[in-house]
This record gives structure tokens, C-alpha cells and sequence, in this order.
């Protein structure tokens, strides 16, 4: 009785120790994660001449949003820029979302479902995509979009983040259609629906946290995308945030608070986007990986 | 009544005809449709770069790019690569940015991860936070690291100099011995989260009646970690692990954005190499050269990563 | 109601025949229980009358409709699943009007149909509820209304009552019963529980490793069972079967026993014994015609109680005899001990006789 009395404590004694490291150990990690973001948003709140100061000023002594101003005021030339590429980032990422998907449900349901010959080597291949950088491919896609007129246009750009989109979006809604059932779609078929009405009435409404997740990784995969953008963009009024505030602001001296205001705002759209449907950005990242 | 032989030795049935590989795929033609469109789209934007990449690694290409100008030339540009001492020095600088990048990211997570798993007040917000890092793009965090790391104006040394550790600014990326490892440190801030997400939903895994029954029979917490935690944590941990390599080993935006692979290519890796030999220098041939080598390697990773993602999957049930 | 036939029906998955040259034949408004161990190919079957999967062999008709080629849509048939299968993003009454809107029905005659099916199944109050909401027992009277709600050609029930707890399997075995009489449906119902498929149906087919092994009906297969699979498998206690020689002493023919004990055999049963391909022999017999003896009476054998286990109304023992374990039942007053030694007696007009080489049953030539 006293030995297991003793043990329960010796437990609780160091059950508690584990949980305050682990604390202690959050709290550095919460520091770690945000002090870069808090900098960035107190540097963009800043003049440029504020910025220049050392020992820096840990809070601005005029705070302005001087900056952020400058970034969507269509009239003045940094404006009109910035509200461009902000525009373009939205077209290409929207876009390569919609044909990501349109693409990857029916071949996704296809791998999930049927077992036809060189089902295993098509889908491996398409997984193994995702292991190659961009830069694999840089050259020749570059050479190729210069033969077909597309250096310097939005279609190189969202045909060349679909080659990482659909492989992610594949991978990603064949973990949701795995989960469903096949009873579901044959009850149906035998209620009276063709193949088709079973996927599209019953599985395509059961699977649409899938798809929402798949749009947001998309998404938000187009809109960083810095590489390709970076090699076959060399026209302002075509480029995308990541590069566009680039060239932005290295020119001469660099900007630092109009750069980190600019960064700031290109953050916005995705961290909403995910803070809103974290729910099934995370499920879906989890699905595929730990189902088994 | 009728009633049917039974069969309890089953020898002398007839065998059915077996179906021939061409018939199978007539059978299921109409399965391809489904998949038609993607791989479509994929044998363009990667069959084809593909086999022009290795087409063009025997080739001596002009700067320009009038590609009818080139000849081919054999190994040379292999040759060319393997002998030279950037590529082992790029190499090296590889293999520990990959290596490095992917332990401390994966043993932050683990951290976090296990910090996690206790419900408590603020829990999902705090996650929320912790992800943050891995949602916003590469090249935001490379600004706001480099002005972190500014020589000048830099927020880390000022705090560093304030609390008395150093007694002037320390220049983190714009020196040989430092920059690959501050860059190490923009890459693990921004992906351990990563590593975080998949081992928290690996963590969910690990049955509450084995934890507590490895508690009754006295256990520590270590012990429970390591007898019982960690084992459920094999195949997410192998996943994470494979698929944290891969893209470090695929970086291209930190280093590009932070260094340019500078200052005297201390903290150029492969792929920054690359983009450098192509559009900076464009030696297209040795650049697609340098792409072939790559590839090779990425090959023998990705049957492990095919592999591990692929892990039971024709144990599913088909239509 | 139609009659439905399978003709050497075959499927295999590579080199796993799921299904192995299967011919049946089920008459209009029959009940045929599909039963066998797991995994021996009953779903794989119901699947192929159903349509779901491709065949690798064979035909299948239903009514005078050749349907090998046919969509499950357009069989005109209706199944329940295991697991139930409700659409989990439809309410009740959406699951049971669905099979009535993929045909086309005026809006009013599926509420009708909608309507009537609920009451009989007592489920009226459940109909804006989803699936998630209701209870195992209600989930399965869904998935049945499901299937009532149209006039299908015939029903095809796959392990309907499993997934449900003993009471209400028991219930639903009843209300099972009672709807096939009064629609005088055609139904194959497949279940894993031969008790199921003995209180149920008409007639079983009890299947094993992909082959028909026994199609007849119930009392038929319990008392002629073919072969020693579906004498083990159907009835319980099961079959005890034990392993013995034949051997012909002068115009007698025994059992001898390895330990060396005979069992002399009457005319009839030592014609069957000697019709067996070698001198091996397994006797078989169920406990309500086996006896059980303290002392050797003439024709017993000897063995040792393993176990006992008393129901009150009755007690079964396990008893070995010559290695083998037959089950054998007694009168609660009859006091056995594990480890006993006790004597056994077969009656000799119920025992069976299987040929040891071939498993199948001894039967005297016609
Ligand atoms: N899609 C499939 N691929 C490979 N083997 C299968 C498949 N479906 C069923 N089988 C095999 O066929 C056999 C019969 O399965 P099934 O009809 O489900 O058995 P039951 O319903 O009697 O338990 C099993 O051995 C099973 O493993
Ligand atoms: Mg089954």
C-alpha cells in the first residue's frame, strides 16, 4: 500500500517537472516564433530614417503607417506598382487553385478507387514529382515557355505551379476519398445512380473538407512561389508579390520599412486564409501521413 | 432438393482462363479518363524538362540561348563537375544545411509537439501561432531574417549587445563562418511547425489505456515516452523526416533571397549552385548537367519517400 | 419477385479465387441464407449478383433477364450493407426517397412510399434525423426501409444484423422473417452465423474457401451434411469428428483406435466404411446422439472429460477420445469432473462416416 502510495507521488513529482520544461520550453519557442514577425511590423511602422538608428528604437518614437499608405495609394507610382502585383498574385493563385482541383478530383477519386494496370507506377510517379526542386526543371521549362510565347505571361506561371499543385492535391484528396466508405457509392449504384451520380451526389458533398483543404494548400503554394515567377517575369506590370517587392526596393539603398510593411501585407491574405480554415488545412496535412 | 457436391479437397476444379495484360487494360479504359488530364499536364511540365535536361547535360550550349548552336560533348560536363573542388565544397555545405536543418527542425517539433498534446488554456491559439512561420512565404521570412541580421541596424545584435554578451554587432550572414549556420536558423524557424503538426496528429495515435497502464506498472515519464510514445511515432516521424530532407535539400528561396549563396559561396548549396551556373552564368549544359547528378540522388530518397507514403495502400478495399 | 441463378460463377483477384465456380439457384420468394466462415467469398458473391464488381466467369440471371453485363441500376435489385451505408449527409427520409428519385418518381409518390415504408418499420419519428443521430438498431431499420421502399426484383442482405447486440438481433431476425412472408420476397442473406442461416431461410448455401460446398435446405444439411467442413461447420456444438482405421475382422467390420480400442460397426455403416478410398475413417457424430457412461457398456469407446459446462437446462462436456474432442451433452444431474475417465457410445443409425483421404461423406451406393 505505502510502496504504491509512494510511487503515485514519485509519479505526480515528476509528471510535473516534465510539464513545467515543457512550459518553459513553449515559451521560448512562442518567442522564437513571433519576435520576427513583431520586428517586421514595429520596422514597418517606422521612417525610413528611424529605421537607421543604432541602438534601434525597440518602439518607434513617431509610429506612422506613412508606409502602408504608400503601398496602396493607386496614385503614386510605388502604389500603382504594389496594387498590380497584389492583383497578379490573386489571378495566378486563384486560378492554378481552380484547375488544380478540377484536375486532381477525378484523379484522385480514380487512384483511390480503381485498380487498373499501372496504377501503382502512375501514382509513384506523380508522387515522386514533388521530390525534385524547381530548378530541375528551370531550364527546359524555361527554354520550353520561350518556344511556345509564354516567357513574361501568367499562363507560364500557372501551368508551371501545377506540376506542384496536382501532385499535392492528388496526394492530399485521395487521403480524404480513402476515408469514405466504397459501401456509399455501391449502395447508390444499386439505389439506381450510374458511377458518375454516385461520385458526384455522394461522395463529391462527403469529400468537400478535402477539397477545401486542397484549395488553401494550393493556394497559398501559387502565392508564395518565388522561383518561376522569378525566372520568367521580367515585366513589371506581370509580376507577383514575392518577386515584385523584390525589385521594389534593392534598387538603391533599400527601404527597410516600406520593405517590411510590403511583407507585412503579402502575409495577410494567406495567414487569414489559414487562420480561418486551419481546421482542415491541418486535417488534411495529417490524413495522408498518419491514417495507417 | 438439389444438393451440391461438396468440395473439401479442391485439386480437381478447373482453373480459370487468365486475363492477359492488354485485355486488363481494356477493361479498364475508362478508369484512364479519370487520370488522363492530370497526367497529361505532368508529362508536359516534367516529362518533357526531363528528358531536355538530360539531353542537354552532354551538350556545350552557347550563352545564349540559340540552343541549335550546341554540340555535344560527351561527359565533359560531368567530368567538368566531379572535378571540381566548388562541387565538393557545395556539397559538403549541402549535406550539412540538409542534415542540420532537418535534425533541429524535427527535434523542435518533437518538443513542441509533446508540449502540446496536454489539453490546456490557449492551446489552439498558441498552435495557431506556432504555425505561422511555416503558412507565410519563404521570401517574407528572408527579409524580415536579414534585417533581423542587418550588420548595422540589426535587431539581434542590438539585444545581444544591450543584455552584455557582445560588445559590438556581430555580422551574421555577410561572414564565411557564419552565414550557412544563420541560415540554418531562418530555415528551422520556419519549418519546424511542420514537423510539429504531423507529430501531434501522430501523437493522437498512441492509445491513452497504454499509457496509463505503463503508468500503473510504474513507468517514468521518460520511460513512457521511450517504451510507448516514441514506437507509435515510427512511421509519422520516418514520413516527417523524409519529407523535411527533401525540401531542404531542395531550398532555394533563404539562401537565394539572405546571401545569394555569398559571401565567397559560403553558404551556396546545390540548388542555388545551379540557378547561379544557369542564369547567372549560363552554362546551361553543366547547369543540366549539375540537374542529372541531382536527380539521380533525389531518385534513391524517393523510393524511400514513395514508400513511406504509399504504406499500405493496396490493403484498400477497390470498387 | 424473381427467380435468381448463378452459373459457374467465378472471381479471382490474381491468384486469390474469391469466388470458385459457384452455380446456384434461388427459387421465386425464397429465403437462401449465404453462409460460411470469414473470408470464404460471401460478400465477393452478393457483390457479383449485385453488380458491383466485374465477374472473372460465368452468368448470372435474375427473373428472365440475363444481367452479367447489366449496372447494378439497372438489375432492380436492393441490398443492405454491413455497416448500413446510410448517406451520412442526408437526413432519414432523403436515404429512404433517394433509390425513388434516381428513378424518376413524381414527388408525391415518393412521400407516399417514403411514408408507408417508415411506419412499417416504425421509424416515422425519426425521419429528419441524420444518420449519426440514431442508434445501431435504428440505423439498420433505415437501411432496410431503404431497400423496402422500391419493388425490387429481389433483396440482398450482407451481414445485416452483426453489427447489432444479441437482443436485438434477435428481434430484428423475427422482423426479418415476418417482412420476407408477407412481401414473399426473394432473398439472399448472407451471414457468417449458421445459427442465422438455420432459423432463417429456406434453404443455405454454405460456402468455404470460395467454393459452394452445400446447397439444400436446413434440416437437410444438418442431417446430411457432404462433407466433414459443413458437418463442423453447421449446428452447435459442432460436429465431433474423430480420426479412426477401418479395419475387417472375419464378416465384422471395426474402427480401430492407435490406442488399440475397437468400435464394431453395424451392416450398414461398415458398407460405408469400406467404401472409403483407403482404411481411414473419421466418425462423426452431434452430442443429442452421442451417450455418455460411467462403466464400458458394449459398443462404447473410452475418453477423459476435458471440460464442463453446465446451462441449467442441460450440460455440455468436452471429452477426449483418442485425441480428438467430442462434444457431448447430459442431463444436469449427471455429475461430470474434468479429467474423469467416462465411456462414450454412438448411435449407429445417426452416427456419420467421412472418408479420411477425401473429407467427403460416406453414403451407401443407390
Ligand atoms: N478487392 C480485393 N482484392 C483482393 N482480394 C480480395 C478483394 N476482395 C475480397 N478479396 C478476397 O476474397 C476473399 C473473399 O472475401 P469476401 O467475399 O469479402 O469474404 P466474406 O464476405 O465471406 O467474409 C477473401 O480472401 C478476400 O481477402
Ligand atoms: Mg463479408
Amino acid at each position: 500500500m505505502t510502496a504504491i502510495t509512494e510511487a503515485a507521488v514519485t509519479q505526480r513529482k515528476g509528471a510535473g517537472g516534465w510539464r513545467w520544461s515543457g512550459r518553459i520550453f513553449l515559451l521560448l519557442l512562442l518567442g522564437f516564433t513571433v519576435m520576427p514577425m513583431i520586428w517586421m511590423f514595429i520596422t514597418s511602422l517606422k521612417t525610413g530614417f528611424a529605421a537607421m538608428q543604432y541602438p534601434p528604437q525597440w518602439w518607434p518614437s513617431e509610429p506612422t503607417l506613412e508606409n502602408y499608405w504608400r503601398l496602396i495609394d493607386p496614385s503614386g507610382s510605388v502604389g500603382r506598382d504594389f496594387v498590380q502585383y497584389f492583383l497578379n498574385s490573386v489571378w495566378v493563385s486563384t486560378l492554378t487553385t481552380i484547375l488544380a482541383v478540377v484536375v486532381a478530383v477525378p484523379a484522385a477519386y480514380a487512384f483511390s478507387r480503381f485498380r487498373f494496370p499501372g496504377r501503382t507506377f502512375l501514382f509513384f510517379a506523380v508522387l515522386l514529382r514533388n521530390m525534385f526542386p524547381a530548378v530541375v526543371f528551370l531550364v527546359p521549362l524555361f527554354i520550353l515557355m520561350k518556344a511556345l510565347g509564354l516567357v513574361n505571361t501568367h499562363g507560364s506561371l500557372i501551368l508551371t505551379y501545377l506540376t506542384f499543385g496536382l501532385p499535392l492535391a492528388i496526394w492530399l484528396l485521395k487521403g480524404f476519398y480513402d476515408n469514405i466508405p466504397v459501401q456509399l457509392e455501391q449502395a447508390a449504384r444499386i439505389d439506381g445512380a450510374t458511377r458518375f451520380q454516385a461520385f458526384f451526389l455522394i461522395v463529391m458533398p462527403l469529400s468537400t473538407p478535402g477539397i477545401i483543404a486542397t484549395s488553401i494548400y494550393s493556394f497559398i503554394g501559387a502565392w508564395n512561389e518565388y522561383i518561376y515567377a522569378y525566372t520568367f517575369l521580367t515585366r513589371h506590370d506581370q509580376m507577383t508579390l514575392p518577386v515584385g517587392i523584390q525589385r521594389f526596393f534593392s534598387e538603391n539603398a533599400t527601404d527597410w520599412p516600406g520593405l517590411m510593411a510590403a511583407t507585412f501585407m503579402m502575409s495577410i491574405p494567406v495567414v487569414v486564409l489559414f487562420l480561418v480554415l486551419q481546421r482542415y488545412f491541418v486535417r488534411a496535412l495529417t490524413e495522408g501521413a498518419v491514417k495507417h | 432438393m438439389s444438393t451440391v457436391q461438396g468440395q473439401a479437397i479442391f485439386r480437381d476444379v478447373p482453373e480459370p482462363k487468365r486475363v492477359g495484360l492488354r485485355q486488363k487494360v481494356w477493361n479498364s479504359r475508362f478508369d484512364y479518363l479519370y487520370v488522363a488530364p492530370a497526367i497529361i499536364v505532368m508529362l508536359i511540365v516534367i516529362g518533357y524538362p526531363i528528358y531536355y535536361t538530360i539531353e542537354l547535360s552532354f551538350f556545350n550550349t552557347p550563352a545564349s540561348l540559340a540552343l541549335s548552336a550546341k554540340q555535344f560533348n560527351g561527359l565533359d560536363n560531368y567530368v567538368t563537375i566531379l572535378t571540381s573542388p566548388i562541387f565538393w565544397k557545395v556539397t559538403w555545405q549541402t549535406v550539412v544545411w540538409t542534415v542540420v536543418s532537418t535534425f533541429f527542425a524535427f527535434m523542435i517539433g518533437l518538443g513542441a509537439a509533446l508540449a502540446l498534446h496536454r489539453e490546456f488554456a490557449g492551446r489552439g491559439v498558441l498552435r495557431a501561432i506556432l504555425l505561422i512561420p511555416w503558412v507565410v512565404s519563404a521570401v517574407a521570412a528572408s527579409y524580415v531574417w536579414k534585417w533581423l541580421y542587418h550588420s548595422d541596424f540589426g535587431a539581434i545584435s542590438a539585444m545581444l549587445t544591450q543584455v552584455g554578451l557582445v560588445d559590438k554587432p556581430i555580422n551574421f550572414i555577410d561572414n564565411t563562418s557564419t552565414s550557412l549556420y544563420a541560415l540554418i536558423v531562418v530555415n528551422v524557424w520556419k519549418e519546424f511547425s511542420f514537423a510539429m503538426i504531423m507529430l501531434m496528429a501522430g501523437l493522437q495515435t498512441v492509445p491513452d489505456t497504454l499509457l496509463r497502464a505503463a503508468q500503473v506498472d510504474g513507468a517514468s515519464p521518460w520511460q513512457r515516452f521511450w517504451h510507448v510514445t516514441f514506437p507509435h511515432l515510427r512511421g509519422v516521424s520516418m514520413v516527417t523526416l523524409l519529407l523535411l530532407a527533401v525540401q531542404n535539400f531542395n531550398s532555394f528561396i533563404i539562401p537565394w533571397i539572405m546571401t545569394g549563396g555569398g559571401p565567397a559561396g559560403s553558404s551556396d548549396i546545390w540548388i542555388t549552385h545551379i540557378y547561379q551556373l544557369a542564369f547567372g552564368r549560363q552554362r546551361w549544359g553543366v547547369a543540366s548537367a549539375y540537374a542529372v547528378i541531382l536527380f539521380i540522388v533525389m531518385m534513391v530518397l524517393g523510393y524511400f519517400y514513395v514508400r513511406a507514403l504509399t504504406k499500405g495502400d493496396d490493403a484498400r478495399a477497390a470498387t | 419477385m424473381a427467380q435468381v441463378v448463378l452459373k459457374d460463377v467465378v472471381k479471382n483477384y490474381g491468384d486469390v479465387y474469391a469466388v470458385n465456380h459457384v452455380s446456384l439457384t434461388v427459387e421465386d420468394g425464397e429465403f437462401v441464407a449465404l453462409v460460411g466462415p470469414s473470408g470464404c467469398g460471401k460478400t465477393t458473391t452478393l457483390n457479383l449478383v449485385a453488380g458491383l464488381i466485374p465477374m472473372s466467369g460465368g452468368t448470372i440471371s435474375i427473373g428472365d433477364r440475363d444481367v452479367t453485363d447489366l449496372d447494378p441500376k439497372d438489375r432492380d435489385i436492393a441490398m443492405v450493407f454491413q455497416n448500413y451505408a446510410l448517406y451520412p449527409q442526408k437526413s432519414v427520409y432523403k436515404n429512404l426517397a433517394f433509390p425513388l428519385q434516381m428513378r424518376k418518381l413524381p414527388k408525391d409518390e415518393i412521400d407516399k412510399r417514403v411514408q408507408a415504408a417508415a411506419k412499417t418499420l416504425d421509424i416515422v419519428h425519426l425521419l429528419e434525423r441524420k444518420p449519426r443521430e440514431l442508434s445501431g438498431g435504428q440505423q439498420q431499420r433505415v437501411a432496410l426501409g431503404r431497400a423496402l421502399v422500391r419493388e425490387p426484383r429481389a433483396f440482398l442482405m450482407d451481414e445485416p444484423l452483426s453489427n447489432l447486440d444479441a437482443k436485438l438481433r434477435v428481434q430484428m431476425r423475427s422482423e426479418i422473417k415476418r417482412f420476407h412472408q408477407d412481401l414473399n420476397a426473394t432473398i439472399i442473406y448472407v451471414t457468417h452465423d449458421q445459427l442465422e442461416a438455420v432459423t432463417m431461410s429456406d434453404k443455405m448455401a454454405v460456402m468455404n474457401g470460395g467454393f459452394l460446398q452445400q446447397y439444400d435446405s436446413p434440416a437437410n444439411v444438418f442431417a446430411n451434411p457432404v462433407n466433414m467442413f459443413v458437418a463442423s461447420f453447421v449446428g452447435s456444438p459442432a460436429m465431433s469428428l474423430v480420426p479412426l482405421t477401418a479395419v475387417t475382422k472375419g464378416t465384422d467390420v471395426v474402427l480401430a483406435s492407435p490406442e488399440g480400442w475397437e468400435l464394431p460397426l453395424n451392416a450398414a455403416n461398415a458398407k460405408k466404411a469400406l467404401s472409403a478410398k483407403s482404411n481411414k475413417v473419421v466418425l462423426g457424430g452431434r452430442h443429442s446422439t452421442i451417450k455418455v457412461h460411467k462403466a464400458q457398456v458394449p459398443g462404447s469407446v473410452p475418453g477423459k472429460v476435458y471440460t464442463v459446462e453446465p446451462t441449467g437446462d442441460v450440460t455440455f462436456a468436452q471429452v477426449f477420445v483418442s485425441g480428438a474432442v467430442v462434444n457431448v451433452s447430459v442431463d444436469p444431474t449427471f455429475l461430470l469432473r474434468p479429467d474423469e475417465p467416462v465411456f462414450i457410445e454412438f448411435d449407429q443409425n445417426r452416427m456419420h462416416l467421412f472418408d479420411g483421404e477425401t473429407e467427403m461423406a460416406l453414403k451407401l451406393a443407390d
